[in-house]
């Protein structure tokens, strides 16, 4: 059975729509590997507790705290950074224009937690209220305090990707 | 040795077992890793080995047969806050699982299995088990074994973790008995300084049974119902809300004294959260604010 035991991981990731075959050193957080493998910055290191949510990314469409997955515990999966919300020809995604007009950041340290937490929560849900957007925005702290412009923010963002539910 | 830590995946739970019997020290499972990480990054944690379950599938999704509800351990949190047979069988769980902290991006990777073997004082799940009476089911190199929640609490040895490995959890449904938490979040960050659940049956107004377990305000968990059992056979009022807070602060042995409050405060405190969680048992609709 210890013929199991490998010194490092072979992980095949689409990484913001490109595929990455990597090897990965057993313990290595998925931050490590996006930012120093991958030369992914836009993900953030905040705390590596798990507590402020700056190096959020979507794990096969969920979000996660990259800070405390282990690279090798994800032999397979499709991951969205920041870096991928914008489309290609560097047309910002709806939920980051609607940020960016709504003032929604300040320092903008936060923004993979909050801006990849809006975006599942606008999945599934199109017309969120206050206390929905609270819920899936609280694994990410924003150190400037600018809750109330994020909520508006993310209110914004919502009247962009459904317009048809606004105002209900 | 080398200066890199190595890593398997096995495939089976058979796999992980002959795995896990083979190896000496050093050896760390993993799940979802919300635990684990924090330490690793920390240096505080070096594992030797870990040995990742996370692709045995028999180890995960949520189930019920008849009244009683199978999670394996590698069930979700967000899986169980909104699973239509949690919702159904034991709302009380799902609703400790929704009070943790953490944000989706936790709930989303971490597991019921790994919140139970970390066996933290501070945690939401164990309360809520212990209340609800719940089995969990473990396998090792001698073999699968189903005990009460309560007995993996008193046995220090089970090994869960590095030689064993904690496979499901059952919570059989009680449908007369009605059940509240109650988490008492006073800090910034992610968790309570004394956290109750209650699990009470009626007749009518007549309290006939009530059962409460608090978390947070001792480094082990205490229950508390022979002790409540005098306020059973009357209706609840003030005075027996009363009675429940004196109590359950007493059952506190020695309270914890840390970030998350002193020693005295989290014994009175343990009183409170042991009234609030009756009262959310009691009053589910309008709800604890006293
Ligand atoms: C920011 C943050 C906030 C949090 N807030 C809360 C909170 O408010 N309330 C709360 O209750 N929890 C909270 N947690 C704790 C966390 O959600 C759980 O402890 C988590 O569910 C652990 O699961 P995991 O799969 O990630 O465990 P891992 O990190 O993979 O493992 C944890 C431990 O369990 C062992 N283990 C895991 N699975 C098994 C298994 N099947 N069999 C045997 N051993 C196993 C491991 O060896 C390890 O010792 C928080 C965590 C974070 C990061």
């Amino acid at each position: 059975m210890e013929d199991l035991l490998e010194q490092s991981a072979l992980v095949q990731w689409r990484i913001d729509g490109e595929l990455h075959e990597l090897e990965v050193v057993p313990g290595a957080s998925l931050l490590d590997v996006l930012r120093e493998q991958v030369g992914k910055t836009g993900t953030h290191m905040g705390c590596r507790t798990g507590h402020c949510g700056a190096c959020t990314v979507m794990i096969d469409g969920a979000v996660a705290k990259s800070c405390i997955a282990m690279a090798a515990t994800l032999p397979r999966a499709t991951i969205t950074t920041i870096e991928g919300l914008t489309a290609a020809d560097g047309t910002m995604h709806p939920i980051q224009q609607a940020f960016w007009d709504a003032a929604g950041l300040q320092c903008g340290f936060c923004a993979p937690g909050i801006l990849l937490s809006t975006a599942e929560l606008l999945q599934t849900n199109p017309a969120p209220n206050d206390a929905e957007i609270d819920a899936a925005l609280a694994g990410t702290l924003c150190r400037c305090t600018g809750y109330q412009s994020i909520r508006r923010a993310v209110g914004e963002a919502c009247v962009r990707m459904y317009p048809d539910a606004a105002g209900e | 040795m080398s200066l890199y830590p190595s890593y398997a995946r096995p495939r089976s739970l058979q796999q992980a077992v002959d795995l896990l019997s083979g190896l000496q020290g050093g050896v760390v499972v993993i799940a979802g890793g919300q635990e684990i990480l924090p330490s690793v990054n920390y240096g505080v944690l070096m594992p030797d080995v870990y040995v990742d379950i996370g692709g045995i599938e028999e180890l995960i999704g949520i189930s019920s047969v008849g009244d009683e509800l199978v999670m394996g351990a590698l069930t979700v949190h967000r899986d169980i806050q909104g699973h239509a047979d949690v919702q159904r069988l034991a709302p009380l769980l799902a609703q400790s699982v929704s009070a943790m902290g953490g944000g989706w991006q936790v709930h989303n990777r971490g597991t019921i299995g790994g919140n139970i073997v970390a066996m933290h004082p501070l945690y939401d799940i164990a309360p809520s088990l212990l209340a609800l009476q719940a089995d969990i089911e473990l396998i090792d190199a001698a073999g699968t074994r189903r005990l009460s929640f309560a007995d993996l609490l008193a046995d220090s040895s089970h090994g869960l973790g590095t030689k064993a490995i904690l496979t499901r959890v059952f919570v059989t449904a009680s449908p007369q008995s009605s059940w509240g938490y109650y988490k008492l979040k006073n800090t910034s960050g992610a968790y309570g300084s004394a956290n109750a659940a209650a699990v009470l049956e009626t007749e009518g107004e007549i309290l006939t049974a009530i059962r409460v377990v608090i978390g947070a305000a001792a480094d082990q968990l205490t229950l508390v119902s022979d002790a409540l059992a005098g306020l059973t056979g009357a209706a609840y009022d003030a005075a027996a809300g009363a009675e429940i807070e004196r109590i359950c602060a007493q059952a506190i042995g020695t309270p914890l004294s840390d970030h998350q409050g002193d020693g005295t405060w989290r014994r009175a405190m343990a009183g409170v959260v042991a009234r609030r969680a009756v009262e959310a048992a009691l009053l589910p609709a309008t709800g604890p604010d006293s």
